[in-house]
C-alpha cells in the first residue's frame, strides 16, 4: 500500500464541516476494469489537508486521472474508501455516511478537463453558468456570478464570446470559472495545460495559484509535467497505480 | 438572452439546424396529418349534430345491431301509437355519385316531412311526392352549375331540378333531397328506410325531457323489438358514416405519428450519441441522472411543440384545400374545432416525450467516465 500525508496549504477551507482534519482522505483505494483484468489504482492511500495544493504526477497509464475521478466523485472505487471531511463519497460503505455523488460533485468538487470541455452551443456567460441550471435562485444571482468570475479571470471583454471565438487559454480560463461558479471546496485539474502554449500554461497556472490562495479552495492537479507540478504545494508521483513517492 | 434551462435545450436541438429542420418536417406531416383527418371527420359529426338540431328531431330510431340501418317501413304505423312521438319522419340516406369527380350524400325525405323546417328554399319549390324530382344543397348547385329546371343524372335516372335550397348542416347545404319513394328505388331499399327521425311532444308538466325522452326510448323498445330509439346527439357521433371516418381518420394519423416519433426517437438517439462528451461534462458538474433525462426529455418535447405547431398550420391549411376540392366540399365545414387543435399539440408534445424517453434513459444512464471517454 502506498501512502503520503498532506499538510495545510495556504488557505483555510471555504466552508467547515465534518470532523476530520483532512478534507479529502483516501484509504486503500483499488479499481479495476474488466472484471479485475486491468488493475488501475492498486490500494492507495492519501489524505489532502483543506486548502492544500496538491500535484499528482505520472505516466500515461499510471493510475492519476483514475485517482482523480475518484476524488471528483466520477467513479467508486472497487475496494476502500475515499473520504470527504470524514464522510465517504459515493454508495454507503460499512456503515459509514455518505454523501450521494450527484450532491458530492454539484456541491464541493469542480472540474477542470485538458481539453475545456465548454458547450459550443453557449457564450462565455453560458457555459459558467451551466453547473447552476436547474437549480433554485434567481436568474440574475447566477449571472452575477458568472460575470464577477469571467471578470476575475481577465475575461470581462469576452463574456458573450463564444468557445470558437475564444483562444485556447481564455476557453481555459472559461471552464475554470465554470468549476468555481458552485464555490467548491475542492478543485480537481485534469491537466490543465496539456493544451497549452508555454505563455498560456504559466497565466493559467498563476491563475489556479491565486484561485486557490483568494477562495481558500483545495486544488488537486494531474500533469504528467513535473516543472508544472512544482509550483504546487505537495507533489505524489503515481507508477503502476501505486503511489511511489 | 438569459440561459434557462428549457433555453438551454432548445439551443441543443437548434445546433444541428438542418436534422432538426428534417425532424419538424416529419413531426408536422404526422400532426398535419391529425389535424386535417380527425378535424374533418369530426367536423362531419358536428355537421350531423347540426342537421339534427336544425331540424328539431330529438331521436332517431334504427336497427340494434350497429351495421345494419335498415328499418321497416311498416315501424312508422307503430311509431305513430306511441303517445310520446309529435311526428316520425321516414328517411333514406346514401352516398351517391353525381359525376365522376363528385360524391354526395342523398337524402329521400317525404315532402311533409318536419325536417323541411331546418331548409330554407332559395329559389324554385319543394319537391312532390312520387316523383323524379330533386332539390339541390347550394354548395352543392354552385358546385355543379345547375339551377331550377335543369335536370341530374343519378344512377343512370334523370331526375329534374325544382329547387335550391340553404341549411344550416353543411351536410344538407352540399346534398341532394328527392322523394323518399325514388330513393327506396334508387338504393333498392323497397319498404325499408335508413331510419325514422322523431320529433316529441313536449314532456308534461311534472316530467323533465330527460324522463320524457327515456319513456320514448322505452316505448319505441318494447313496440319495435329489433329496433332502438337513440337521441340525436348520439346518433350524430354513432352513426355508421360518422364512426368509419373516425375510424379512417385516428387509423390514418396514427400511422403518420407513428412515422413521426420514429423520427423524433432516431434525431435524439443521435443527438444523444453525439454529445456523449458533453453529458459527461454535465455529470461532472454535479448534474443528476434525473436532470440529464429531463433535458433530453424537454429537447425532444420541444421538438415535438415545434412540429406539432408546424402540424396544426399544415392540418388547418389542408382542411382548407379539402373544403375547396368539389369532391369534399360538400361533406364537411372546414372549420378547425378548438379540441382538434388542442388535442394536435398534446399529441405532439406525447410523441416528443415518448420518442426522446429511450434516448434520454440512455443518456441518463453513462457513467460520467465512460461518458468523457468518448470519441
Amino acid at each position: 500500500m502506498s501512502s503520503a500525508t498532506g499538510r495545510p496549504g495556504g488557505a483555510a477551507g471555504a466552508e467547515s464541516g465534518g470532523s476530520s482534519p483532512w478534507i479529502l482522505e483516501v484509504r486503500d483505494v483499488k479499481k479495476s476494469y474488466e472484471c479485475g483484468r486491468i488493475e488501475a489504482l492498486r490500494g492507495v492511500s492519501l489524505v489532502v489537508a483543506r486548502g492544500d495544493f496538491l500535484a499528482i504526477t505520472g505516466a500515461s497509464g499510471s493510475g492519476k486521472s483514475t485517482l482523480l475521478h475518484l476524488l471528483g466523485g466520477l467513479d467508486t472505487p472497487s475496494e476502500g474508501t475515499v473520504l470527504f471531511r470524514g464522510e465517504c463519497v459515493g454508495p454507503m460503505r460499512n456503515g459509514l455516511a455518505c454523501i450521494d455523488l450527484d450532491t458530492y460533485r454539484a456541491r464541493f468538487a469542480g472540474f477542470i478537463f485538458q481539453s475545456f470541455h465548454l458547450l459550443p452551443a453557449l457564450n462565455a456567460m453560458e457555459n459558467v453558468q451551466v453547473p447552476l441550471l436547474g437549480n433554485k435562485g434567481h436568474h440574475e444571482h447566477r449571472e452575477e456570478k458568472a460575470r464577477a468570475l469571467l471578470v476575475e479571470l481577465g475575461l470581462e471583454h469576452r463574456l458573450r464570446q463564444y468557445p470558437t471565438q475564444l483562444s485556447a487559454g481564455e476557453r481555459q480560463r472559461v471552464a475554470i470559472a465554470r468549476a468555481l461558479v458552485n464555490e467548491p471546496q475542492v478543485l480537481l485539474a485534469d491537466e490543465p495545460t496539456g493544451n497549452l502554449d508555454s505563455v498560456n500554461s504559466a497565466r493559467i497556472l498563476e491563475i489556479l495559484a491565486a484561485v486557490q490562495e483568494r477562495h481558500g479552495t483545495t486544488l488537486v492537479m494531474v500533469t504528467h509535467d513535473l516543472s508544472i507540478a512544482a509550483t504546487a504545494h505537495r507533489h505524489i508521483a503515481m507508477k503502476d497505480g501505486r503511489i511511489c513517492d | 438572452m438569459r440561459l434557462s434551462f428549457v433555453g438551454f435545450a432548445w439551443r441543443n436541438v437548434w445546433r444541428r439546424r438542418l436534422r432538426t429542420a428534417l425532424t419538424l418536417c416529419g413531426i408536422g406531416m404526422g400532426i398535419g396529418a391529425f389535424v386535417a383527418l380527425v378535424g374533418f371527420s369530426r367536423s362531419f359529426e358536428h355537421a350531423w349534430l347540426e342537421m339534427y338540431a336544425n331540424a328539431g328531431t330529438d331521436l332517431a330510431v334504427v336497427q340494434k345491431t350497429f351495421l345494419n340501418t335498415e328499418v321497416d317501413q311498416s315501424a312508422g304505423a307503430v311509431l305513430a301509437r306511441i303517445p310520446q312521438i309529435a311526428m316520425a319522419a321516414p328517411m333514406v340516406i346514401n352516398m351517391m355519385a353525381v359525376t365522376p369527380e363528385v360524391n354526395t350524400l342523398v337524402y329521400g325525405w317525404k315532402s311533409d316531412t318536419f325536417e323541411f323546417s331546418a331548409i330554407n328554399i332559395l329559389s324554385g319549390r319543394r319537391f312532390q311526392d312520387g316523383t323524379q324530382e330533386v332539390m339541390l344543397g347550394e354548395l352543392l348547385a354552385g358546385s355543379l352549375n345547375k339551377k331550377v329546371g335543369d335536370s341530374i343524372n343519378l344512377q343512370g335516372t334523370e331526375f329534374k331540378v325544382v329547387g335550391i335550397f340553404r341549411s344550416g348542416s353543411a351536410l344538407e347545404t352540399g346534398a341532394i333531397i328527392m322523394p323518399i319513394s325514388e330513393m327506396q328505388a334508387l338504393s333498392g331499399m323497397s319498404g325499408k328506410v335508413t331510419a325514422y327521425h322523431v320529433r316529441l311532444k313536449p314532456a308534461p308538466p311534472g316530467v323533465s325531457p330527460e324522463e320524457w325522452r327515456k319513456e320514448a326510448e322505452d316505448a319505441v323498445a318494447k313496440d319495435l323489438p329489433g329496433l332502438r330509439a337513440v337521441p340525436a346527439a348520439q346518433r350524430a357521433a354513432n352513426n355508421q358514416l360518422v364512426v368509419l371516418a373516425h375510424a379512417a381518420a385516428w387509423g390514418t394519423s396514427l400511422i403518420a405519428l407513428l412515422v413521426a416519433a420514429l423520427g423524433i426517437a432516431n434525431t435524439m438517439a443521435m443527438s444523444v450519441f453525439e454529445r456523449t462528451k458533453e453529458i459527461g461534462v454535465l455529470r461532472a458538474m454535479g448534474w443528476s441522472r434525473h436532470r440529464v433525462m429531463l433535458l433530453i426529455l424537454i429537447e425532444a418535447a420541444a421538438l415535438g411543440v415545434a412540429g406539432g405547431a408546424a402540424g396544426v398550420l399544415l392540418g388547418w391549411g389542408a382542411l382548407h384545400v379539402l373544403g375547396a376540392l368539389p369532391q369534399t366540399a360538400s361533406i364537411a365545414s372546414t372549420t378547425l374545432p378548438l379540441q382538434t387543435l388542442i388535442d394536435g399539440l398534446l399529441m405532439a408534445i406525447l410523441v416528443g416525450v415518448l420518442a426522446g424517453s429511450v434516448p434520454a434513459w440512455r443518456g441518463a444512464k453513462l457513467s460520467p467516465v465512460e461518458a468523457l471517454r468518448h470519441e
